[in-house]
Order: structure tokens, then sequence, then C-alpha cells
């Protein structure tokens, strides 16, 4: 096991040095020149761009320069965004929090939901249940996100008038920014308007849960049932029920422990998938997340946030497939030998 | 099995094709999905030769017009014009071409690269195998929406810069699953028997190995084909695929997406247009597994 980390920790900061040079060449593949790119201020005074050229290594070879990168990376200095002049890394620390609430929330309803009808799925193959449960998990695999954003709106937001369109929570409630996630910030402002805040809150983030949860809930139903059916073929199943175990403790005991092993491996894999939509899902609602800030920068044309925002999801979806992965291996002995 | 037979029953008879053919048409939501697939894929190939108007031609004396099923609709424009006086019919049916067509020949197009790495990295072994996997791993974990965010920044926005942006995003699944299927092959005592009669990698390589996988190829390619169907449209919504007036399923949501109270039906229609595309790769896709199932079953 202390091997199998071992490599996958080497394998970890393989990625991230591959990781890091694709970041690094973007500053000289994006149209403009590499020190607006890198520093990301757009008009530099002469006496300036002399002092920040030797500061960033410009004048010598693209090794040393690169390693000027990976410097200022791990020290903070990411650069200032074109479009608000601010620090990127500070632009991030507020945005990331909101895209990584949404994907949480969509991410829990999609085990809560979709585990449960998945098995209800298998119990039954040919059932009627199982077929309404299938027919609706293939329907939600193949709709568009953005057009099904865009009926639920048009639903319970025009339509009905229930839930608001846009925002994380309404302009009346002044929330500091203490962690990001707006439902843990809403409980330690402790404001006299808490409940009331919470409700707002929660109403606004239903629908872009709701949206973004309908591709993760479809694929758990489908990998769900399908590994449980896997399952259900397996002879330990035949024995532990030959034994007198009745069909509830086998499901318990034997069969969804297995069945459910590759389904934590599925979240990783999923996970790229997910960020994509949530970034739709963030344009749609107005989520102040970063998918919606990366997708704002490509129509400013503001360089040196896609290249930090690059770094930022990449890393994200990288950390969270390798620990699903090492999750994986650490419950299933089989994968470990490999 | 262990009974002798000289002569095998009708049922083994047949091949591997057939049998499958045979399962898959046994189950009615392949067939619905195989039907309006092709449909998909006619449309995409004759759409020039089959719209009624041009769909670019902007006709200022029927602007919006609704529906034909409404009161105020004409019956020559099925579903309307949209704000420029163009027939939303016949920019529907170009759609096809744009977001059906080209995601096709995206997913032919990874399918063929990812065939020639699938190989070279299933063939080859140690370090050399070791290296590219794991440079295949970094690229599947950048989300394919960055990924063309990425490339549109470089080359600037279009439907073409967008394709290698998904193909590129397709690519790492397929080389994955074709060195997987190598892998497994490979370790079958008929590829060893092969072998021990003289066959080389490229005979193994052409007359066992792709026969063998080409149907699992296929499944991959239908679950490539609706992602990347879904990709087209979504950066086509978000203005970084296809551009303005081109009739990309995508754009013209975005396009009709202020008149969303006046003309809802520009929203609906593509939207449902592109829902029953990828539904029908989906439903094939689904079909084709469970027929190759049930094939094995029995």
């Amino acid at each position: 096991m202390i091997l199998y980390l071992l490599r996958r920790l080497f394998l970890l900061v393989f990625v991230f040095i591959a990781l890091s040079i694709l970041a690094f060449s973007l500053g000289y593949l994006f149209p403009g020149n590499a020190l607006q790119n890198f520093t990301g201020m757009t008009d530099i005074p002469a006496e300036l761009a002399t002092q920040l050229t030797a500061e960033y290594r410009l004048d010598s070879g693209y090794i040393q320069q690169y390693i000027a990168y990976l410097q200022r990376i791990f020290s903070g200095d990411w650069g200032l965004s074109f479009a608000s002049k601010q620090p990127l890394l500070q632009e991030i620390k507020i945005l990331l929090p909101a895209t990584l609430e949404l994907a949480a929330y969509a991410l829990l309803v999609s085990f809560f939901v979709g585990i449960p009808l998945g098995i209800i799925a298998a119990i039954k193959p040919d059932g009627i249940v199982s077929r309404i449960i299938s027919t609706l998990a293939i329907a939600g695999y193949s709709i568009p996100v953005f057009w099904w954003a865009l009926l639920l709106i048009m639903l319970f937001s025009l339509g009905l008038g229930w839930l608001p369109t846009a925002g994380r929570i309404g302009v009346l409630y002044e929330i500091p920014h203490i962690t990001g996630f707006m439902l843990a910030d809403i409980l330690l402002a402790n404001s006299q308007h808490q409940t009331e805040a919470l409700l707002n809150a929660l109403r606004h983030i239903l629908l872009p849960t709701i949206v973004l949860a309908t591709f993760p809930t479809t694929v758990m139903i489908r990998f769900t049932r399908d590994s449980m059916l896997d399952v259900w073929e397996q002879s330990y199943i035949k024995t532990a029920r030959a034994k007198g175990l009745n069909r509830a403790q086998v499901l318990y005991r034997h069969g969804l422990r297995n069945a459910l092993l590759p389904v934590i491996r599925q979240i990783g894999l999923q996970f790229s998938t997910l960020i994509t939509l949530a970034m739709i899902t963030e344009v749609i609602f107005s989520w102040p997340g970063i998918g919606r800030w990366l997708i704002d920068s490509i129509y400013q044309r503001n360089y040196p946030a896609i290249q930090a925002g690059l770094l930022v999801i990449s890393t994200l979806v990288i950390s969270v497939n390798m620990l699903t992965e090492i999750l994986h291996t650490l419950f299933n002995p089989l994968a470990r030998k490999r | 099995m262990a009974r002798f037979r000289l002569l095998p029953d009708e049922q083994q008879a047949r091949s591997p094709l057939l049998l499958l053919w045979r399962e898959f048409s046994r189950q009615h939501s392949a067939m619905s999905g195989l039907v309006l697939f092709i449909l998909f894929f006619l449309l995409a190939l004759l759409s020039p030769l089959l719209t009624p108007h041009d769909p670019y031609l902007q006709n200022d004396t029927l602007l919006l017009i609704a529906p034909s099923w409404s009161e105020q609709g004409l019956v020559q424009y099925p579903f309307g014009t949209d704000d420029l006086g163009r027939d939303m019919f016949s920019r529907m049916l170009m759609g096809a071409r744009y977001t059906f067509g080209i995601a096709l020949i995206t997913v032919i197009g990874a399918l063929l690269i990812g065939l020639l790495l699938g190989v070279l990295a299933g063939m080859s072994k140690g370090l050399k195998s070791s290296v590219f996997n794991h440079v295949l791993d970094l690229a599947l974990t950048i989300p394919s929406l960055l990924l063309a965010i990425i490339i549109v920044a470089i080359l600037g926005p279009g439907l073409l810069n967008t394709v290698w942006a998904i193909m590129l995003a397709l690519l790492p699944q397929f080389v994955h699953s074709i060195r997987n299927a190598i892998a497994e092959q490979l370790n079958q005592d008929y590829v060893t028997a092969y072998r021990l009669d003289g066959a080389s990698n490229w005979q193994v390589l052409t007359r066992i190995i792709l026969p063998n996988i080409w149907e699992r190829l296929t499944v991959t390619a239908t679950m490539a084909l609706s992602t990347a169907i879904l990709d087209i449209a979504a950066l086509g919504f978000l203005g970084l695929g296809a551009q303005a007036p081109t009739a990309e399923w995508g754009a013209i949501i975005a396009d009709s997406l202020d008149l969303i109270y006046v003309a809802p039906a520009g929203v609906a229609l593509p939207g449902l247009l592109i829902f029953t595309a990828v539904l029908s790769v989906n439903l094939v896709g689904d079909g084709l597994r469970n027929a190759m199932k049930k094939r094995r079953e029995n």
C-alpha cells in the first residue's frame, strides 16, 4: 500500500510539472507579448518594463523563465487580471468556493438520489419501475444542460415566479465573506435576519443545483444499476443466499459493498465533466463562480485569468481524481495488486 | 458443450454480426434510436437539398412570424421566422449539418487518431507506454470546456477551432479504451497460438485484434458522439463555437434568447432537436451494449 501511495505521489508530481509547463507556455502561445500575459499589466512604462523583464527573467532562456514562473506561483504572485487590475489569486480565492459549493451540492444530490434509484432499478431489471427509472436516466443523460436550465427558469422563475433566476442571495442581505461558502457564511454571520437569509440563499441555490445534478445523478443511476446487476450474478451472492441470508441482508452485506466500489471511481472520472457543466450552469444563473469568470475572461481577452484558471481548475480535478482512485484502492484490496 | 456436434445448430451457425443484429433489433428503444439516428444522418447529408427557403436569406417583410400551428402562422413557414426574417425550419434543417454532422466528423477524427495512438500504446511495453499513459491522464483531467477556452484564446473563436478542442478532449477516452482492449486481447490464448504460427505484430493486430475490438470501439464512439454534440451545442450557445449567422442549434438558441417572450419556439425547438439527436445516439449505444452482453450470454 505504501509503495502504491508513493507511486501515486510520483505520478502526481509528474502531472503537476506537466501542467505547469503547459500553463507557462500559454504565456507565449496567447496573442500579445509574453510580459503582458505574465504580469497582467496592459500598458507598462519603459523603465518598469526593463525592470520586470529582469525580474521575470524574460531575457534569459526558457528554462530560467519557467523556474521563475514556478517561484512566482508558489509565492502567490499570480499576476494581475487584465479586466479588473486585481491580483488573480485574490479573485480566485473569492470565486472558487462558490463553484465548489455548487458542485458539492450537485454531487450530494446525485448520491442521495442516484444511488438509491440505481439500486431500485437493479432489483427487478425488467419491472415497470426499473423501466421508468432507466428511461428518466437516459433522458437526463441526453439533455443539453443550458437548455434544461432555460426550461426550468422559464417554468419556475418566469412562469410560476417561485424561484429567483440569478445570483447566490438577494441583494438585501449583506453576508460577510468568511469561508466563501454561502450557507456556512450565513450561519457564521450571526445577524438578526439569519433565518430569512438562509431561506433566501436556499431558494437561490435550488435551481442551479437541480440543473447541475441532473447529469451526475443519471450517471450514478446507470452505473449503480449496471454494477449491481453485475455483482448480483456473482457466486458469492448465491453462496450468501444459500447460507440463509434474506434479500435485504445480502444486499447490504455483500451486494452494496461490492457494487458501490466502481461507483467511487466513477466520481473521479466524471468530475471533469461536472466542472464543464458547472461552468455553463454558472453562466446561465449568473452564479459568481470561477466558471462564469473564465468564460467572461475569454470575452474580455483576459489571458492571465485563463492561465490562472487552467492551473486552479486542473489542480482541483487532478486532486479529486487522485483522491477517488486512492480511496477506491483503499477499499478494494484486489486493485492494489496491480 | 461437452457433446460433440458435427453441425452446429442454426442459432450458432450465424455470423457474430448477425447475432448482434438479432439481439439489437429485439429492443424497441434501440430500434427507434437507430431510426432517429439514420434520419439525422440523412438530414446532415442532404439538408441543403431539403431546405424550402435559404436559411440565411433575410426577409424584412416577414419578421418574427409565429409557427404555423398558431393562428398568425403561415403554412410556408412551419416553424415561423426569426427577428431577421429567416425561415426557422430551414435553419433547423441546416443545423443538423452543423451540430450533428460536425460532431460525427469530430468523433471519426478522434477515433482514427485514437486508434493510431492506442495501438502504439497497447503494443508497446515498459517505459514508453508508462510515460504515454501519464501524459494521457493529464489530458483526461482538463475539462473539455476549459480546453476549448484555451484553444479559442489562442486561435480565436470559430466552429473549426472548437472542433479541435473537442477532438482533443475526446481523444484520451478513445486511447484508453483501445489500449485496454488490446491489452486484454494480447492475453488471449489464440493470440499466442497465432504468434507461434509465426505471425508478426502487424498480422496479429490486423487479423485478430482489430476484428475483435471494433464492436467495443463502436460503443465508445457512440458515447463520444453524444458528448461531442452536447459540447458543440454548448460552445455555440456560449458564443465560442459557431458564430452568429451560422445555423448551428446552440447558436440559434443563443440568438433567440433575447426574444424568449415573443418567440419561445426559437429556444424550444433547437433545444428539442439537440436533445433528440443526443437521445438517439445514446439509445443506439445502449442497445449495442445490451446486445453484445446478451450475445455473450447465449
